[in-house]
């Protein structure tokens, strides 16, 4: 290994980050090259300095009473949200709004438990809540797309470089699925790459990641909280397409990607 | 109080103090690092059901990271995407306010106010990546997550941020000596 080669890779040397073979490498240049041995050892030394020096910064002690108060707030507006307004009149609602509170936490918390019982595989439920919050979240936070553009050509090569797999980009405008863009998103601790399709005034996110398993799932659909998902893995990958369309609308939209495939 | 912010309560509250240390960090002042923790803290409450039982502390860093970025782009945009520049990032923070919060005050050594400050100058993107892997000791992969860059760039932005913290330590060392 080169003296470049070695300075390239100290860093991840001394944070245990290399492979086996990879810091034995390493070790071995370090202990008969003076040069690299002595940047190893002042690596070293900065990150003594810095784990001691390096003040653990701690909030007020009024923050955490404050925080807490805040997540009371959120947390009975919430429940509040998730009941259907009471039929009362403004004046009156307000005076009985902390009343209802405990009958709506009550409502909350049924829907929290009953909802993830509906759920086929226990694996599959937790991929499919992280899809779906993936789904609401690029459209709640107004981050649809990190690269908008209709163009294939533009969006498959902006994915190189910050994932390490090749992902295959269509537009389907002219079957009524306009492509809008792309966007790097996490489902469970990997990055996915998530494609952005228009139909009408409704988005559809297909996520695609590579799988972990060597298998191959057949396509499965479900349904929850007016978000409609469907998924399969092939060659690899995982596949999934959510969308707030109807069933057969995105299914049409799955048949023109699993067509291509 | 419902099971859903029982729960919360458990999985990610203990880790709200690595969160303000975090915000505290990127934003270098007591009152928005309060602050953006304290949003960080209530969108994650709120985006709790799309938690699916990754690394909490972890989970709960990006989004304070993210709430802290929307923040600096808000108030503060020429603090984010700056390179390195030696005049700029020779000096700590030229605001000031480091030096009065209570912590700075009982710092114990020449050594310990150096470190800190020379950790303060760099840039935000820099010291994010820092203070993940040595203060929360995040994995590479952990902190390509948090901070949604690749781990090549996790690997080099930290390689620069310790070059650079080696420069200022032995600049200030200079300086000492000839003063």
């Amino acid at each position: 290994m080169t003296c470049i080669e070695t300075r390239r890779l100290l860093g991840a040397y001394v944070d245990n980050e290399l492979d086996l073979r990879g810091a034995v490498e390493i070790e071995e240049h370090v202990g008969r090259c003076p040069g690299c041995g002595s940047e190893e050892r002042q690596l070293r030394e900065l990150q003594a300095s810095v784990r001691t020096n390096l003040i653990r910064h701690e909030p007020a002690p009024a923050f955490e009473a404050r925080l807490r108060d805040a997540l009371r707030v959120e947390g009975l507006q919430t429940l509040a949200e998730a009941t259907p307004p009471a039929p009362t009149p403004r004046r009156r609602r307000a005076l009985r709004w902390t009343a209802l509170a405990p009958l709506s936490a009550a409502a909350a918390v049924l829907m929290v438990v009953a909802l993830p019982r509906l759920w086929p595989r226990p694996s599959d439920a937790s991929v499919a809540d992280a899809v779906i919050a993936a789904h609401v979240r690029s459209m709640l936070a107004n981050h649809l797309t990190d690269v908008a553009s209709s163009d294939q050509h533009t969006v498959k090569p902006w994915f190189q470089g910050k994932l390490d797999y090749s992902v295959s980009v269509s537009d389907w405008a002219a079957e009524g699925f306009p492509l809008v863009g792309g966007r790097l998103d996490y489902v469970e601790d990997t990055p996915a790459a998530a494609l952005v399709y228009r139909r009408a005034q409704h988005v559809v996110n297909l996520f695609v990641w590579p799988s972990k398993r060597a298998s191959v799932d057949p396509l499965q659909h479900l349904a929850r909280r007016g978000y409609s998902a469907y998924w399969w893995t092939k060659d690899g990958m995982h596949y999934w397409a959510v969308s707030d369309l109807n069933e057969p609308e995105l299914q049409k939209f799955v048949e023109l990607v699993r067509r291509r495939e | 109080m419902p099971q859903r912010a029982e729960s919360f309560e458990a999985v990610v509250l203990p880790h709200m103090r690595a969160g303000y240390n975090l915000a505290r960090w990127l934003l270098r002042n007591d009152q928005d690092a309060e602050d953006v923790t304290q949003e960080a803290v209530v969108r994650a409450f709120r985006f709790f059901d799309g938690f699916a039982g990754q690394n909490p502390r972890a989970w709960l860093l990006t989004v304070v990271r993210n709430t802290a970025y929307t923040f600096l782009q808000q108030n503060r945009a020429r603090e984010l995407g700056t390179e390195f520049d030696e005049v700029a990032h020779s000096e700590p923070a030229a605001n000031g306010r480091a030096s009065e919060s209570p912590e700075v005050l009982v710092l114990r050594s020449a050594q310990q106010r150096l470190v800190n400050e020379a950790v303060e100058a760099l840039p935000v993107e820099f010291r994010e990546v820092f203070v993940l892997r040595e203060m929360e000791g995040l994995s590479y992969k952990e902190i390509a997550d948090v901070a949604r860059i690749p781990m090549g760039t996790v690997m080099s932005r930290l390689s620069r941020a310790r070059q650079q913290l080696q420069a200022a330590v032995a600049r200030r060392e200079r300086a000492g000596s000839a003063s």
